[in-house]
């Protein structure tokens, strides 16, 4: 097997946090607690877990955006949370985080243009082909109209936003995207949609994700392996149809059991009847 | 036992009037409920679905318009006024929304809050009483310790709790039909499977009708008998729930059908509307 693209180990990180009452002694949350995992190149890496589970604390961890307690993360073979400087500013551009609301993390007052050209600006790289080239390629790859490039997101729907966001994290050709509950906030048509864009850009570049999601639906249709939170610990990881098939730790039982889902012997008949319809179009053709 | 279904919607509009013009954001709906039913409004953002359960519960904001018939019981609604349609809200209809924190106040307890609603609805009840009738609605929805936890305040509540209290304060209304919309959306999912099975409880029990507004059809096959699914204003299809999940007729409950992710399966490639992906 070769060797991961990026390798967690016993990642723990505590905040602070207040005791009760006016005299109340400060208590320690250990929100990540003795985590490991690895994200090997062009795969999914998929973080499942509830709320308050640690598993966006995690990936803030991972993207360096808060410090570790303890605990080593090493990036193809380097230790992340020495990196400074340089070395650090390179981290940034192998690294990007696609997140939930694209309207709160896209700049209002920015143009399409300067929001997906704006990494490769801060890194002082230069923008191959122009700013204007440049950002209508992005925007053809992640099936925006590459003629609206001039426009701000608020003249954007959510999933054509959290396409921007997804230009915005492509521009400067990533081997890890970090995408923490990016189609959660979706109407389920759209999300088909990104999840469908998500696994295609996957496809043609090669990179990794690690997908953050409380969607277990949604994680069975992107990810290649899973790993399962609760309460800031790893409870169970392996291949995703090995974990959705045959859970072994009890907390990824319930979760799966309490997944609502249409049923079976319904979706069966309309899947019967769907390809009736379609004959009888075909012979009516 | 009357002739009359619980709730008979008769095409309902409604609409807004701005600078830019008039917009329908419901347009001629029609549904009937029977007592005791479980009727699921499906649809998107914008579909008009919450726009649909509001208009119901005569909470339109101002400046909307609304034409059209909905009679419960055989009453119709549109023509009460605002004190009787206040007589009907609480007493006979009751709500539970999506976010139950900005729903209860927060300087008050829970059981306060509960008490207090029940009071307003029913005459000559004193505050004992009242506080007996919050404790036992709590302890319905399984909040254990239900005595001690009347007393407390609802940010010492987690999210699925302060559900179960929103719960509470409806079902000590005793209503004939409770409309919830999206009352899991916001909450884990363990958590909204048990609240899904507490509102299922809750109509064994009382045989009060439901209304569940949602966009999501995995949580509303699990619940609805009859669906209704809306787009934009329009009601596209509507059936029972073996008959929309089954053998649905609009293209665009098949294309919805379609994109819904499967836990027990990976889809080749999720069917979506547009042909942008491909």
């Amino acid at each position: 097997m070769s060797e991961p693209l990026l390798r967690a180990s016993n990642l723990v990180k505590e905040f602070a946090i207040r005791g009760n009452g006016l005299l109340g002694r400060t208590a320690t949350l250990r929100a990540v607690d003795d985590v490991s995992l690895e994200v090997r190149t062009g795969e999914t890496l998929a973080l499942v877990g509830e709320s308050g589970s640690g598993k966006s604390t995690t990936a803030r961890l991972i993207a360096r955006l808060i410090d570790t307690t303890a605990g080593t993360i090493e990036f193809a073979g380097r230790e992340v949370h020495a990196l400074t400087g340089k070395d650090l500013h390179a981290y940034r551009g192998e690294v990007q985080v696609v997140f939930q609301d694209p309207y709160s993390s896209l700049n209002p007052k920015h143009t399409v243009e300067r929001i997906v050209t704006a990494p490769l600006v801060y890194q002082k790289r230069p923008v191959p082909g122009g700013a204007r080239v440049f950002t209508k390629a992005l925007m053809e790859r992640v099936g925006l109209n590459p003629d609206h490039s001039a426009r701000f997101p608020a003249q954007f729907s959510g999933g054509q936003a959290q396409r921007i966001g997804i230009a915005r994290a492509l521009a400067v050709s990533p081997r890890l995207i970090i995408a923490d509950e990016a189609v959660s906030a979706l109407d389920v048509s759209v999300q088909a949609q990104v999840i469908n864009l998500l696994r295609r850009l996957q496809d043609e570049e090669g990179f990794s994700y690690l997908f953050i999601a409380h969607d277990l639906a949604v994680v069975r249709q992107i990810a290649t392996r899973v790993a399962v939170m609760n309460e800031g610990r790893i409870v169970e990881s392996g291949e995703r149809d090995r974990v959705f098939e045959d859970p072994q730790d009890p907390y990824t039982r319930k979760l799966l059991a309490a997944v609502p889902r249409i049923r079976p012997e319904w979706d069966a008949a309309r899947r019967r009847n769907e390809a009736a319809r379609r004959e009888r179009q075909e012979a009516e053709a | 036992m009357t002739g009359h279904p619980l709730l008979r919607v008769r095409d309902l509009t409604v609409g807004f009037t701005t600078a830019a013009g008039h917009t329908d954001v419901v347009k001629h709906l029609a549904f009937d409920l029977p007592r005791g039913g479980a009727l699921g409004i499906v649809g998107e953002s914008g579909s008009g679905k919450s726009m649909t359960s509001i208009a119901i519960m005569g909470l339109l904001p101002k400046g909307a318009k609304r034409t059209g018939s909905i009679e419960l019981d055989g009453r119709e609604l549109t023509t009460l006024r605002e004190r009787e349609m206040q007589a009907i809200r609480g007493d006979r209809i009751a709500m539970v929304f999506q976010d139950p924190l900005s729903s209860l106040n927060p300087y008050y307890t829970v059981g306060t809050q509960i008490a207090e609603a029940y009071r307003s609805h029913r005459t000559g009840v004193t505050r004992r009483e009242a506080r007996n009738v919050a404790i036992e609605a709590m302890e319905r929805v399984h909040i254990r310790d239900a005595a001690r936890r009347v007393d407390h305040y609802p940010h010492q509540f987690s999210g699925g709790m302060r559900q179960r209290v929103m719960i509470a304060m409806t079902l000590s209304m005793e209503p004939d039909l409770i409309i919830a919309d999206e009352p899991t959306t916001a909450l884990d999912v363990t958590v909204q499977a048990q609240i899904l099975d507490l509102l299922a409880e809750i109509r064994r029990d009382t045989g009060a009708g439901l209304i569940l507004i949602t966009h999501d059809l995995a949580v509303v096959s699990e619940v609805a008998d009859q669906i209704v699914v809306m787009r934009e204003g329009d009601l596209v299809e509507q059936g029972t729930a073996e008959r929309v999940f089954c053998d649905p007729q609009a293209d665009y409950t098949r294309m919805l059908l379609d994109a819904v992710p499967r836990i027990d399966d990976e889809i080749g490639l999720l069917r979506t509307t547009s042909e942008e992906d491909r």
